[in-house]
């Protein structure tokens, strides 16, 4: 279970945080939507304790993580993967030795039984006929599954995953979405931030929605569809005018209306 | 006025906070040193004293090649007005071996390992490489910074020693080419007159020369913030940092060694 209790982060002076309450029950797949910029990058860098908050707390598998050690964070983070934004792979070892880092380093497995487990994750992302190119051989897509079976390799109980089909052709998004929904069937903890609304609706269990720091709206993918919230119909309907971009930093939508005010 | 001296302010300010920085690295690298000795770290480490040599090799001979011809040329005019061209090898060999060997290597070193550690840190930085390390629990200080620190801290004195070598074989050519010193005079002149001290001082200050080169890319490289102009930047203020404290350093042990 993941609890983030009262968040509050401050970046560059603004608070991109500001006082946000998830939970995420265990076994839950949780997808974080948002406007770009809203933070949930942010939220999620929390969880793992890669940011420490500026208020409140966050909770992760029964420990209170924030403001603690990298030592005192290893055993949180020996039970999360985190599937970063760009994939975040090692540029000069290969797609295989990327996958195979966290056990090699180490060194408590058995390289037989570490090259098995290699294969067996390379073959979940379909990615066993690139495993020995390296990172800038292969394309951004396969960059990003790359990513994901290194965040497998160690068997996880939590998956963060950092928009997981961004930039994916159709295809390639669901072979994602499928894995998605099998590491959900097999128990395990998921929060998935996307900009992809069809794959949200296809893995989701609840959809929370970022906005100002804050979750605007929480529910099941049902809810959320038929939400009454005019800044839920607003981001699914990808509307420009409504709640979300009020006073926008962008201020597309108020400088057509009232001249340049917004610039 | 005022945004004159609050610019100044903001600047020591940085200053002390990366100098804080780079000196809490250093310490940390050399309590992880006991790391060092597992196959992989020695691994990567070997890895990386084979690169850098390589990569560093060609252009330190021909710099120390030309230092020695240009050290022979000046110093061998000057002597020869006074009849002393004799005296050419101990010249060369001293300010060689004692201060433009290991200055000079270095200098070398900076701008192509130094900015080279400081960019690709800094690309790791940006791509969010370092943090992947973080969740994985593997130490970036361990992982990265160790080994680079050990490599440069052995490589800098064995291309020191090498670029000292050219430099007074570049000499000697000069000397019998252009000022008739035989290369038995010279090679005399020199070894009588160079004492352990100087080979001493020579290697110390190319440690210290090493361990600055890649503490300093190593800061800059994490401190890298903000994309790909980032990591330029970063290596940019890698190699002028490095610069201003190597020739300060080496003003400084010279001082100490000659006093
Ligand atoms: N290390 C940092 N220092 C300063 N500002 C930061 C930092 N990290 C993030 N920010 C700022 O915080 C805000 C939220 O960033 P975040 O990456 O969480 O957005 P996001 O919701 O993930 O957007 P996207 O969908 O584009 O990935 C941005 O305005 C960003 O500029
Ligand atoms: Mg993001």
């Amino acid at each position: 279970m993941i609890i983030l209790e009262n968040l509050t982060k401050i970046l560059g002076g603004k608070a991109i945080l500001n006082g946000l309450d998830l939970q995420i029950e265990t076994g839950e797949t949780l997808v974080l939507l948002g406007r770009s910029g809203t933070g949930k990058s942010v939220t999620l860098r929390h969880i793992v304790g890669l940011m420490t908050p500026d208020g409140g707390r966050v909770e992760v598998l029964g420990k209170e993580i924030s403001g603690h050690s990298e030592e005192e964070l290893k055993y949180v983070r020996s039970k999360v993967g985190y599937l970063f934004q760009d994939g975040a792979l090692l540029n000069w070892l290969t797609v295989e030795e990327n996958v195979a880092l966290p056990l090699k380093e180490f060194g408590k497995t058995p390289t037989s039984e570490i090259n098995d487990r290699v294969q067996e994750v390379l073959k979940e992302v379909e990615l066993d006929f690139h495993a020995d190119k390296f990172p800038s051989e292969i394309s951004g897509g396969m960059r990003k599954r790359a990513g994901l079976a290194r965040a497998l390799i160690s068997r996880p109980e939590i998956v963060l995953h950092d928009e997981p089909t961004s930039g994916l052709d159709p295809i390639s998004s669901s072979i994602i979405n499928r894995l998605v929904n099998r590491l959900k069937s097999s128990g395990i903890t998921q929060v998935l931030v996307t900009h992809d609304m069809h794959s949200a609706f296809e893995v989701a269990d609840r959809i929370a929605l970022l906005h100002e720091g804050k979750i605007r709206s929480l529910g099941t993918v049902e809810e959320i569809r038929n939400s009454a919230d005019e800044a839920v119909q607003q981001f699914l309907d990808g509307k420009i005018k409504g709640p979300l971009t009020q006073g926008a930093i962008d201020g597309v939508c108020d400088s057509e209306e009232n001249g340049n005010e917004a610039t | 006025m005022t945004g004159w001296i609050q610019a100044l302010g903001g600047f020591l300010g940085r200053s002390a906070e990366t100098t804080g920085y780079g000196l809490v690295l250093l310490a940390r690298t050399i309590l992880s040193l006991p790391h060092l000795f597992s196959r992989r770290r020695l691994r990567d480490c070997l890895d990386l004293c084979f690169t850098y040599c390589l990569g560093s090799f060609t252009v330190t001979a021909v710099v120390a090649l030309f230092t020695g011809m240009i050290l022979a040329l000046n110093g061998g005019d000057s002597l020869a007005s006074l009849g002393q061209e004799n005296l050419i090898g101990r010249i060369v060999a001293i300010s060689m071996i004692r201060e433009m060997g290991p200055f000079m290597t270095a200098l070398i070193l900076t701008a192509s390992l130094g900015s080279g550690i400081a960019a690709e840190i800094g690309t790791m930085r940006v791509s969010e490489e370092i943090d992947a390390l973080r969740i994985m629990s593997i130490s970036p200080i361990r992982f990265l910074v160790l080994p680079r620190l050990v490599a440069l801290t052995l490589i800098t004195p064995v291309m020191t020693i090498f670029a000292g070598f050219i430099g007074i074989l570049g000499a000697s050519i000069v000397a019998a080419n252009n000022f008739g010193v035989t290369w038995i005079a010279f090679s005399n002149d020199a070894l009588e007159n160079l004492s352990t001290g100087d080979v001493y001082i020579g290697l110390i200050k190319s440690v210290v020369f090493g361990i600055t080169i890649a503490t300093v890319g190593a800061t800059q490289g994490l401190l890298t913030k903000g994309g790909a102009t980032g990591v330029g930047e970063a290596a940019r203020r890698a190699v002028v940092i490095t610069f201003l404290l190597v020739i300060i350093q080496g003003y400084y042990l010279s001082w100490v060694y000659l006093s």
